[in-house]
């Protein structure tokens, strides 16, 4: 008896969440997509479909640690691009062993994540205000270093990275399996992710029960530079050159996903789980534009309105289905 | 004569009927009191009679039309909300009229001379002191919830005004403020609510009394008729005697917390001795610095000067990680903003202190959770749908035992509770009353906050009463008269 009415409940649960809505809207996609174009199913397609997947998903991911305890974090991007060329000139210029400039580099981010955390904490400052801030300075530092050009020659070693297939499977999509699962471990089962939820709910609180807010903060900002650090550099490896554009796109999406998943921007509410949905969703999208010859130009706008459209698709369904309980009362 | 009338109005939650077949009607001229116990069904209520639910059954008329035909009908009604709602980077004047065309301003751009102007008779009438062209966040708690009550009653339309828990945040004397104002809008005929948990306020503000329990309408009287065991039984069903004494018995001599000469912001030079077993009570008007001494010692807030010694060891002061490990642990005035998770569960809200026990290797054991929040659950009574419903849908009083609960599962030696029964009805009062009492008995040094002085005189050893920041009294509660605590606290007779 028991065991089905909690099987009821989580059913229930389950019918109720966001997820579940925007997983039936993933599958929508997907079922446009493969009947509409011949191509969509191509193995082909779908493989890069999934890498291009990995990207995002993996900076979505971070960015949902830092939504959840109520901060957001505009340079993942730059971090990336940072990291990358820095991960680059280590390869080329300085003759280093790639996988060891490839260490060296996701350090780097770590660090980058670390200096975002401590002005954003230590000075009491707002996250978004400071990321915008450090977008241009990283920006910048990577204008200086490359003068605008990528960096070529990476060593074809890393190329697996990027470009390899583990039971055919590419391998950065691997890569976003591991950090999802450490990522949902950490958030979900842990101590820390107990005290992020609690942070993003109230730091008040969180303060008040002893809770080291700001330690913790700093923390999601340190792993937020190390994923973007490794974004950055698996997307090398897939180019095979560095280029100072890489990530230019991240901050926006990455957010937009998370907000596709569920994950509230007021802090303190959803699964980074949520987040990969929203980035296969905005992936898809975007996969879809191509496939179905839209002009190059229309790209940017067409994909822009169908995310909007994915945000506000929960918020329009809850108010249909508000409107239809209404008439029945009537009747 | 009456203006509106509620006939058997029933509302249902997934799982819960939150009002069933209550019937009301409030009359021109006269003030209605509604009392009940948290989740009796008062804010379901309100809620409905200010448009925010709709009904699923019965009818509700305001001057004979249903308003679920006439749209307009429900703006004769004017709420002012428990919790202040109020614009706080705006002025006094600009809070006052909002929104602009209900109160007569119907051109485009706003005149503020002219708003100013206007302001000022209500001001006068509220006995509001602060300037029209004040900023909100500038001026006093009890002037925001006076101008909060002035902002209902501006609205020209309405003719019926519902006082939720008016005076929470207000001193005596701004209580007698507002009853001179209530009398006044009774005199204009209109119909005024009043919902409170003060049953002394009931009896000398109202003219008839319902009482709510469990959503449905147990009882209604004219106030002359009945008295305060009477409201009390029928609210909780069960006879609650008024004389009974928390006070913990078999105080010890041994002084846990010892603070000296503590200096911060908005206090100076506080000094006293808190006792193993003991509950000390802290009186003073809104704005004393009482909470702020206890932000201090709790280390929520930085300490100018002055040390602070538990158990013979000092004090590391301005670090909350440190008290709360080292067994001091500050229970807010403020649940929900500083106390609760709210939009985490029960079971999360619980567990959230405990959770260094509850680990098995990196993860939290789900299976050790679940039996410890169920343990805090039965221990405090706390009543819930489960373990996994939002705090939010609970009670206060259930969310203030939580809190407790969760606390007491980590092992304190001094409790400090900042007014632990505000917003909470008199039947879980009593439970929070007991509960403190039992915890003192174990042994731990319990400090107390509260505005009530009935509460501090029934539950504390001793009081400590602090003015305008500073220590102006400590009195054995025993050996000593009411008005002597309430001339101290209001800066007569200082030391």
């Amino acid at each position: 008896m028991e065991q089905t009415s909690k099987f009821k409940a989580t059913l229930e649960a389950v019918k109720k969440s966001n997820l579940t809505n925007m997983g039936l809207v993933l599958i929508f996609l997907l079922v446009i997509a493969s009947i509409f174009s011949p191509y969509f199913l191509d193995p082909y397609n779908l493989q890069s479909l999934v890498r291009d997947l990995a990207f995002i998903s993996i900076i979505a991911l971070a960015q949902s640690c830092l939504m959840i305890i109520g901060e957001l974090d505009l340079s993942v991007g730059k971090i990336a691009a940072f990291c990358g060329v820095i991960g680059g000139m280590l390869m080329v210029t300085g003759s280093i062993n790639p996988y060891l400039a490839f260490g060296i580099s996701l350090l780097l981010g770590a660090v980058l994540g670390l200096i975002n955390g401590t002005i954003v904490t230590r000075l009491n400052l707002n996250s978004i205000v400071v990321t915008i801030g450090m977008t241009g300075v990283y920006g910048g530092i990577v204008l200086v270093l490359t003068k605008g050009k990528a960096i070529t020659g990476i060593p074809k070693e890393i190329y697996f990275i990027g470009q390899g297939y583990i039971l055919g499977i590419p391998v950065p999509f691997v890569i976003m399996l591991v950090t999802l699962v450490v990522v949902l471990f950490i958030t979900q089962m842990t101590q820390l992710g107990r005290y992020m939820y609690a942070i993003g709910n109230s730091p008040e609180a969180a303060k008040i029960l002893g809770i080291k807010v700001n330690n913790i903060r700093t923390i999601v900002f340190i792993l937020v530079g190390f994923l973007s650090s490794l974004a950055g550099m698996l997307m090398v490896a897939r180019l095979g050159t560095a280029q100072p554009s890489i990530g230019d796109t991240w901050a926006l999406n990455s957010i937009a996903a998370a907000v596709i998943g569920g994950i509230a921007l007021t802090g303190g509410l959803g699964n980074p789980f949520g987040a990969i949905i929203g980035a296969a969703i905005i992936t898809v999208i975007q996969n879809i534009i191509v496939l179905f010859g839209v002009s190059p130009y229309w790209q940017t706008a067409v994909s822009g309105i169908l995310v909007v459209l994915a945000i506000s698709f929960h918020s329009i369904s809850t108010k249909i289905g508000e409107r239809k309980r209404s008439k029945i009362k009537v009747v | 004569m009456k203006i509106l009338e509620a006939k058997k109005i029933t509302k249902r939650f997934p799982g819960v009927v939150a009002l069933k077949d209550v019937d009301i009607s409030f009359s021109t001229g006269k003030v209605h009191c509604i009392i009940g116990e948290n989740g009796a069904g008062k804010s379901t209520l309100v809620k409905i009679l200010t448009g925010v639910y709709k009904i699923d059954e019965g009818t509700v008329k305001i001057n004979g039309k249903d308003i679920n035909e006439d749209k307009e009908i429900i703006k004769k009604v004017s709420y002012v909300p428990q919790e202040l709602d109020l614009f706080m980077h705006m002025t006094v004047a600009e809070n006052l009229f909002m929104p602009f065309s209900s109160s007569g301003f119907t051109s485009m751009i706003v005149n503020k001379k002219n708003l100013y102007k206007k302001a000022l008779p209500y001001l006068e009438k509220f006995k509001i002191t602060a300037r029209p062209d004040d900023l909100v966040d500038n001026i006093s708690v009890s002037e925001q919830q006076l101008l909060q009550i002035a902002q209902g009653t501006v609205n020209q339309l309405s003719d019926i005004i519902l006082l939720d828990e008016p005076t929470t945040s207000l001193t005596t004397d701004d209580t007698v403020r507002l009853f001179e104002v209530i009398n006044q809008l009774k005199s204009e005929n209109k119909a005024i609510v009043f919902i409170s948990h003060k049953l002394e306020e009931i009896f000398s503000i109202g003219d008839e009394i319902s009482v709510l329990r469990n959503g449905e309408k147990v009882a209604y009287s004219d106030i002359n008729e009945v008295d305060i065991p009477w409201v009390v039984k029928k609210m909780t069903g069960k006879e609650i005697n008024e004389n009974i004494k928390f006070q913990p018995k078999d105080v010890a001599e041994e002084v846990i917390l010892s603070v000296n000469n503590l200096t911060g912001e908005k206090f100076s030079n506080i000094s006293f001795d808190l006792h193993k077993g003991e509950i000390l009570g802290f009186s003073g008007l809104v704005g004393a610095g009482r909470s702020e001494v206890m932000h201090a010692i709790f280390g929520y807030i930085p300490v100018w000067s002055g040390t602070v010694i538990l158990k013979g060891q000092p004090w590391k002061l301005g670090d909350t990680n440190y008290s709360v490990n080292n067994g001091l642990i500050y229970i807010p005035e403020e649940r929900k903003q500083q106390g609760i998770l709210s939009n985490l569960s029960v079971r999360e809200n619980a567990s959230i202190s405990l959770l260094k026990k509850l680990k098995s290797f990196l993860a939290i054991s789900k299976n050790k959770e679940t039996v410890i929040v169920n343990e805090i659950i039965n221990t405090y009574n706390v009543k819930t749908a489960s373990q996994n419903t939002k705090i939010k849908y609970l009670s206060g009083g259930n969310q203030q035992k939580i809190i407790i609960g969760r606390s007491m599962f980590s092992n304190p030696q001094i409790l400090i509770f900042d007014e632990p029964t505000k917003g909470i009805d008199v039947g879980a009062k009593e439970e929070i009353y007991r509960l403190m009492k039992s915890l003192a008995e174990e042994g731990i040094g319990i400090i107390l906050i509260s505005s009530e002085l009935e509460e501090i005189k029934k539950c504390s050893n001793r009081i400590i009463t602090l003015y305008d920041g500073k220590k102006v009294g400590e009195f054995p509660t025993n050996k000593t008269n009411n008005s002597t605590i309430i001339n101290s606290i209001m800066g007569v007779n200082k030391i």
